[in-house]
């Protein structure tokens, strides 16, 4: 998200007449310069949802996330959250009292009642993640994951811990309008309504309309600021606590942290990557690096070498310390950097390439199944596909219209 | 930059956004066509509307940057001004923003821990018998060992129990405090039903004791595979009653 959306926005008239307009002394100036600033701060804050893909992202991101969290630990439920678990219904909610914690889950101490909520999680996580009723989704989501972590204090680690924040700042935002349910019944009803034109509507209906639509927007970028925020905050306190640690300094930390056994699911895999230990000083040296200058490359092009560096690095925590879940949860939050124009350009980049999968198929003659459906398995791919073929005037303008001349220009 | 108008109304028509407001949640409210309204009063509804939503937009803004703020001072290290502020900053931020991200920070731990437990019953005769030691933190890493996606019942449950024991009773078993007391209950339930569901046969526990090894993890460079890491400490803890749960 940021700054990268702005250019759609239409300055460069602004930006021409403004040689003009100057000599009436410094502080003429420097007042045109304050108000044109505030101006600007106004439009970003009120011209419109900025970063609408990201926020779906996160959307789908963390519903699936929590989703296959529940499903994994379905075998463990009860030990977890559930009555059966040693941090009793009793403590857990002495310990309530205490922090001002609560959960919907110690509401009753009866198991069906648990499998009740149980089941309830998961069919929240998954409307959230298809962005059926966002809005209502994103609150009961929010409801859910805090109620199943505060039941659950205990073992939690960071991964837990930023997939609650997140869902509780994407209750502020607008994260169903790309690629959900609701976006694609708002299409059809558009599609059939287009043709006949909008009444004029009397004036005082409309304006609260606006009004609304503009407390809508502003509270969806306050909220997307705040990830940002948030996310920036994480890495740059991770990194800045790493440089007290002698180990990162020495360059030998990650040597121990792949030898703590309860991170370690692959220990011959751990032990091959231990040996190299240039390799081991390096990789921590640039862990601590990319984590303190991650809150600072944010504004240039050099995030995007950043956030694939730090792809890579989630990756590698992922398979080799056993941390899916943790991994999973800071791969979605940096996804929140990328701007829209990036992911309009992925449903171009899917077809393309889906295109030329089905064109070495049938070069290579019939194949098992027929070749140039999978573009349309995934539910993002599809819904753009509709869009761009049929050539709505709404986010083409500003996604894809965007996409195929500017993306080349940024790159 | 770009200039602009302070009119709400100015960036609103945009396309865009005319989009959002068919697909954000709820039906499209039709607008009223025949309400006769003097034109007095509906300047002063109008009005009324704007200052609502200016207010509203800078309390969302307030709000935005004192949480952005606040959530700084929590994140950061000690310093004057989050100490100055503690009692807003803690007021603010717990217990839904609570959030601590030294990641393997300031340094990865440097050891593995051991947890043991033996569980004392009396038999038919009425005499106390003594189980043999049991290993705990063997079951997690066993469930770890070629697991791709861990269970947080394996690499949380015990460990984080553990360590939030140690922080709340220091080296000393007497709980001092309610938390510490808790906490000692909760690792207490563990053991007892993890000892529970690896034993065949049944009776119940009255009593559990654990033991803790702290073993260190070779410094690089030392040859690995002359036989396991000798303990940095052992720490027994007392016995503790099983208080049996109604299931």
């Amino acid at each position: 998200m940021g700054n990268e959306q702005r250019p759609s926005l239409p300055s460069p008239a602004a930006r021409r007449d403004r040689p003009a307009d100057h000599g009436t002394g410094a502080v003429g100036t420097a007042r045109r310069w304050l108000l044109d600033r505030a101006g600007a701060l106004w439009t970003l804050l009120t011209g419109r949802p900025v970063s609408l893909y990201a926020a779906s992202v996160l959307r789908i991101g963390y519903g699936f996330l929590y989703l296959v969290f529940l499903l994994r630990e379905f075998p463990h439920r009860d030990e977890i959250w559930g009555p059966g678990s040693p941090w009793t219904p009793a403590l857990a909610e002495q310990l309530f009292r205490q922090t001002g914690w609560n959960s919907i889950l110690t509401l009753s101490d009866s198991r069906a009642y648990f499998e009740l909520c149980y089941v309830l999680a998961l069919v929240t996580s998954a409307l959230f993640m298809l962005g059926w009723r966002t809005r209502a989704m994103s609150a009961l989501f929010a409801v859910v994951v805090a109620s199943f972590h505060a039941r659950s204090i205990f073992m939690t680690d960071g991964g837990d811990n930023l997939v609650l924040l997140m869902a509780l700042y994407l209750v502020l935002t607008a994260c169903g309008r790309r690629w959900s349910l609701d976006a694609r019944r708002a299409r059809l009803r558009a599609a059939r309504e287009g043709e006949t034109p909008q009444p004029v509507s009397s004036v005082l209906p409309e304006q609260f309309h606006r009004a609304r639509t503009t407390l809508v927007t502003v509270m969806h970028n306050c909220g997307l600021f705040v990830i940002a925020a948030q996310v920036c905050f994480l890495y740059g306190s991770a990194g800045l606590y790493k440089v007290q640690g002698p180990t990162w300094g020495g360059g030998t930390a990650l040597h121990y942290a792949l030898n703590l056994e309860l991170f370690q699911p692959w220990p011959a895999f751990s032990h091959l990557v231990d040996d190299y230990t240039i390799l081991i000083a390096i990789a921590g040296y640039m862990t601590v690096l990319l984590q303190v200058a991650f809150p600072f490359v944010l504004f240039g092009r050099l995030k995007y070498p950043v956030l694939a560096l730090l792809l890579s690095m989630h990756i590698g925590i992922a398979v080799l310390l056993g941390l899916p879940l943790f991994s999973g949860a800071m791969i979605i939050a940096d996804a929140v950097f990328l701007p829209d124009r990036f992911y309009a350009f992925l449903p171009q980049l899917w077809r393309r390439a889906a295109r030329r999968a089905g064109m070495r198929r049938r070069a290579a003659g019939p194949g098992p199944g027929s070749g140039s459906v999978p573009s349309q398995a995934r539910p993002g791919a599809s819904g753009s596909k509709y869009r761009t073929t049929r050539g709505a005037p709404e986010d083409t303008t500003v996604a894809t219209g965007l996409a195929s001349d500017q993306y080349r220009t940024h790159r | 930059m770009r200039k602009t108008g302070w009119a709400v109304s100015s960036g609103i028509e945009s396309a865009d956004v005319k989009e959002c407001q068919r697909s954000d949640s709820g039906p499209v409210t039709e607008p009223d066509h025949e309400e006769p309204v003097a034109p007095g009063r509906r300047l002063l509804a109008v009005r009324t509307l704007k200052a609502g939503l200016y207010t509203t937009v800078a309390v969302c803004v307030v709000a935005t940057v004192v949480h952005v703020l606040l959530v700084f001072l929590h994140v950061a290290p000690a310093n004057p001004l989050s100490k100055r502020y503690n009692p807003q900053i803690n007021a603010w931020v717990y217990p839904l923003f609570e959030q601590n991200w030294r990641l393997f920070a300031p340094d990865p731990d440097s050891t593995n821990r051991q947890i043991l437990a033996r569980t004392a019953q009396t038999d038919s005769r009425g005499s106390m018998h003594v189980s043999p030691w049991f290993d705990l933190t063997a079951v997690d890493n066993s469930a770890v060992d070629h697991n791709p996606f861990p269970s947080h019942t394996n690499q949380n449950l015990l460990r984080r129990a553990w360590t939030s024991y140690e922080e709340t009773h220091g080296g000393d078993d007497a709980a001092g405090s309610e938390r510490a007391v808790m906490l000692q209950k909760y690792l207490s339930n563990i053991a007892a039903e993890r000892v529970a569901a690896h034993r065949d046969g049944g009776g119940t526990i009255e009593f559990i004791q654990l033991r803790v090894f702290t073993l260190p993890v070779a410094a690089p460079g030392t040859a690995a595979g002359n036989g396991p890491p000798k303990p940095l400490g052992t720490r027994l803890l007392p016995w503790w009653k099983v208080t049996p749960r109604g299931k």
